[in-house]
């Protein structure tokens, strides 16, 4: 879990990563039912809230003599800033610091407006948020359009770590008056099980306004730059 | 002057920009919740449905994509004016040449959580007028011809010969924004 690691597995990805863009449409919405509800929401700023519980050492003896450590789990908050055609478009350098998407190496969006609080590697209690997103989203420009929140568990498939065996976690989204959107309890629904990345919502511009919607959509592998690819232009 | 129609009677529209008002007052007493009235309208093909969901005009669709059905803006109290709180803009030269039929309906949203029903509901009604100079061509009180129901099919414009009339319907239901889906928008609802 060290940092060069990490920069390695971002740089190895970055061939393919350029070389093998599919042009692929993708719909993420679900279903086609309209939905009646009305937005009660404040969604002048929106805070995206990661937590999820601290690996239990099993206690003892023999436990601390044979008994491998187990792995902490490093669960990660990730955001991409897509324009109107649903694509990035500012990567940023080769480690994709600087650019549209907030993540651990790249905490600070250029205009300011979307933070991350900073990389937890281990988890805390598991109610409460241990990484968050915060976007300013009256203060963003024009050309972003839509922001995709994900959660996924760093080298997951490399550690056989996956949402259906982390404790307690949960991804959730809350309004600027702290009354909470959405939330998806990662650990305690079966269908996540061996999902290492999670498309948990998105925030889009409708009629002049933002309107949250949540995705859920779980999938296999560990590293969001799969997902990305699909968001990075042609050429 | 204004023609009170009465249900099923109807009138040539030879306008080309009408109004759909609706007004109401605010609830008043201290713990009373708010009254939240909508109106909304499905814009009609051939088989009585809408085409898409973006030709059903309410709260979260506030126009419709041929730019012929626009909404003022959702009012949740009913404070926004003395006179209408909610208007619906139509432009039937604008229409989408599939659709031949507007059905305009009030509903109270929550009305089950809140338990309303329009008998409750102080000075509401909903008319239609001319845009060009504000000529009322019919209205409903709606807590006098309703009082249990919690939605009303106010009316329909519908083409007949090339010419848009508009009907009155005044039907009162024991149901929700979602009973007209279930109608109007079955694919979608």
């Amino acid at each position: 879990m060290a940092w060069p690691l990490l920069s390695q597995n971002m740089l190895k990805s970055f061939p393919e990563f350029t070389h093998n863009l599919k042009n692929m449409a993708i719909n993420l919405s679900k279903g086609q039912t309209i939905n009646l509800n009305k937005d009660e929401h404040d969604l002048s700023s929106i805070t995206i809230g990661l937590g999820w519980k601290i690996q239990q050492q099993k206690p003892g003896f023999l436990g601390g003599l044979f008994g491998a450590k187990q792995q902490d789990y490093d669960l990660d908050a990730i955001a991409f800033l897509l324009d109107q055609n649903d694509k990035v478009t500012t990567l940023g350098d080769k480690r994709l610091v600087g650019g549209d998407v907030v993540f651990f190496n790249s905490r600070q969006h250029p205009s300011g407006a979307v933070t991350h609080s900073g990389d937890n590697r281990v988890g805390g209690d598991g109610a409460n948020d241990d990484e968050q997103i915060v976007v300013k989203l009256n203060s963003l420009s024009n050309c972003y359009h839509k922001i995709l929140f994900l959660v996924s568990i760093y080298e997951g498939q490399q550690k056989n770590q996956h949402f259906g065996n982390v404790s307690s976690a949960y991804m959730r989204a809350v309004d600027a008056r702290g009354k909470e959107i959405a939330r998806y309890s990662l650990s305690a629904d079966p269908s996540y099980a061996g999902r290492c990345t999670m498309v948990f919502g998105e925030v889009y511009r409708k009629d002049g306004s933002w309107k949250f919607r949540a995705l859920g959509d779980a999938h296999p592998f560990d590293s969001f730059v799969e997902l990305l690819k699909q968001h990075v232009p042609r050429n | 002057m204004a023609i009170n129609l009465t249900k099923g009677q109807r009138v040539d529209i030879g306008l080309q920009k009408i109004g759909v008002g609706l007004g109401w007052d605010p609830n008043t007493e201290a713990s009373g919740k708010d009254y939240d009235l909508d109106a909304s309208a499905f814009m009609l093909g051939a088989d009585k449905q809408v085409p898409s969901e973006a030709f059903f005009v309410f709260y979260s669709n506030p126009k419709s994509p041929d730019g012929a059905v626009e909404s003022s803006g959702d009012d949740r109290t009913g404070g926004s004016s003395e006179g209408d709180d909610e208007t619906l803009m139509v432009d039937l030269g604008r229409v989408d040449p599939r659709i031949d039929e507007i059905v305009f309906t009030v509903t109270i949203y929550e009305f089950e959580e809140r338990k309303q029903n329009f008998g409750q509901v102080r000075n509401s009604f909903i008319r239609i007028y001319d845009a060009s100079n504000n000529a009322e061509i019919c209205k409903y009180e709606l807590g006098e011809d309703f009082s249990i129901e919690t939605a009303v099919e106010f009316g329909r414009l519908y083409k007949r010969g090339g010419a848009w009339r508009f009907e009155a319907m005044g039907v009162g239901h024991k149901g929700g924004l979602a009973t007209f889906v279930a109608k109007y928008a079955k694919k979608f609802s």
